[in-house]
């Protein structure tokens, strides 16, 4: 493949500042602190969560007193519920856990739960600033905020749709999109030619950029 | 079908995730565990203009955007195939005008592949795919371990976590890094593609620190994996490894991106 400059500004923006470690000169052997066990974990730790799970999980994390302002608003959206495994020696090694991750549209921040479906409790609870995926939820309502926008709809042409909605944020604080919780809606032909590209603010539910795809 | 596959000396577990494409997990080589978890947790793609005159290059102006490769974006099963000398997964993600194909390989020589496959034509040629691979290598044991790079016609140790671009220096096999086990004196091995622009971040692990759900760590900060890196020791250690490729859209598309990984030294 050929390598153009575009690569290399790419790969410039895309670095973080070097934080390379001190490299030792010696490779010398510290002692040996054995832990096999994670060669004993159960596999079935690791399976999807049932729906019965999921529900489990989502009422238990609905029902902490921490998060008792996101549910009772309850404008939130659960990202994702997936299974989490840790290892040993971590004293919930072997129990059947579940991670659900949730938007708080109230607080503007992610809510990340460990919830221990063997006890029935809120294992750990971060409430962060991070922006995690879109729910379905979200992908769902960004395209129709976008469809129902006249800036979009009157540039469209005949058959083009909504090719694919990604979860998109600004590279510069000027943009509205840096800070907020935001989509991008791709529409074009059917046959993956994209012809625009929309911004969607999901806090304010409006579109905050129209570009045509070939600009983007 | 069964989600534990035990062929070409190798035996693992995998399952579809909502995001992280297929993650495999418990993988064992010749009866001794390699692999508590790998994953894709997520390709990210940024945009640039297409310009001869660099006065009137504005850069970048538009930030990143990314699609999960999961259970909404994939497209038919999840397969499994024998091929000579080995067996591999794989599932293909379709996201509007962007397509991936995932690929996890096991050959019978101890190699492993986890790869993507890139292709689809984008919103238009000026863009870049960084695809993130997340490994936790668990050789023969969680802890002592320790992680080294080639560096000055040598393997040298990394006394803490840090990111690790590659420089161009490989050892005879095109090793770049390599993650050792104290115990057995085994070592994963790590070649990456030529033309991957790779880079590696070794993380001490922590339990439950991931980001299995966004590369987005916050506004005005840097994004995951960047964001784990402190200054934590990994001599000895429990290490997480990210492979981090940088590949720019062209005419050569498609085109498959991932390491090789060899293992090396278990005696069975």
């Amino acid at each position: 493949m050929k390598k153009k400059p575009a690569k290399a500004a790419a790969k410039a923006k895309a670095k973080p500042p070097a934080k390379l470690a001190p490299v030792a000169k010696s490779a010398k052997k510290p002692p040996a602190r054995r832990s096999p066990d994670v060669a004993k974990a159960d596999p079935a730790l690791f399976d999807p969560l049932t729906p019965g799970e999921v529900a489990d999980a989502l009422r238990t994390l609905t029902e902490d007193r921490r998060v008792t302002a996101m549910a009772k608003v309850g404008r939130y959206r659960v990202i994702c519920a997936e299974p989490l495994v840790v290892k040993p020696p971590h004293w919930m090694a072997g129990h059947r856990l579940a991670r659900i991750v949730a938007y708080d549209y109230a607080a503007d921040r992610a809510v990340d739960a460990t919830v221990d479906l063997d006890a029935g409790v809120v294992a750990h609870l971060d409430v962060n600033t991070s922006q995690p995926m879109l729910s379905r939820d979200e992908e769902m309502l960004a395209i129709e905020i976008a469809m129902t926008d006249s800036r979009v709809s009157e540039k469209l042409h005949m058959g083009e749709a909504p090719q694919a909605m990604l979860h998109y944020w600004g590279r510069v604080p000027g943009d509205l999109s840096f800070a907020r919780r935001s989509a991008a809606v791709v529409f074009g032909r059917a046959d993956g030619h994209a012809s625009i590209v929309a911004v969607v603010d999901l806090l304010d539910q409006a579109v905050t950029q129209v570009v045509p795809a070939e600009l983007w | 079908m069964s989600n534990v596959i035990e062929e070409a000396g190798w035996k693992f577990h995998w399952r579809l995730t909502e995001s992280a494409g297929i993650m495999v997990y418990l993988a064992d080589y010749k009866g001794r565990r390699v692999l508590w978890e790998g994953s894709l947790p997520y390709i990210t793609v940024d945009h640039q203009r297409e310009t001869l005159d660099p006065k009137d290059d504005p850069g970048e102006i538009h930030g990143p955007w990314w699609v999960p490769l999961g259970t909404r974006t994939i497209q038919g099963p999840v397969r499994v195939q024998s091929f000579r000398g080995g067996v591999e997964l794989s599932a293909t993600f379709v996201a509007g005008p962007y397509q991936y194909t995932q690929l996890w390989r096991f050959h019978d020589d101890g190699r492993l592949s986890p790869w993507v496959t890139i292709y689809g034509p984008g919103v238009h040629d000026q863009h870049t795919y960084h695809p993130h691979f997340r490994f936790d290598f668990d050789l023969d044991g969680a802890r002592d371990d320790a992680f080294e790079r080639f560096e000055e016609g040598r393997w040298q140790r990394v006394d803490s976590e840090g990111w690790f671009p590659y420089s161009g220096e490989a050892d005879e096999a095109g090793n770049v890094w390599r993650q050792v086990d104290f115990g057995s004196g085994a070592s994963i091995n790590i070649r990456p593609h030529q033309w991957d622009d790779a880079e590696v971040f070794a993380i001490r692990y922590h339990d439950g620190e991931w980001a299995p759900y966004s590369p987005r760590a916050g506004a005005g900060t840097q994004p995951f994996p960047a964001a784990y890196v402190g200054a934590e020791a990994l001599d000895g250690e429990d290490v997480t490894l990210w492979y981090v490729a940088h590949v720019h859209f062209d005419q050569s598309f498609p085109y498959t991106a991932g390491p090789w990984i060899r293992i090396e030294g278990l005696a069975s």
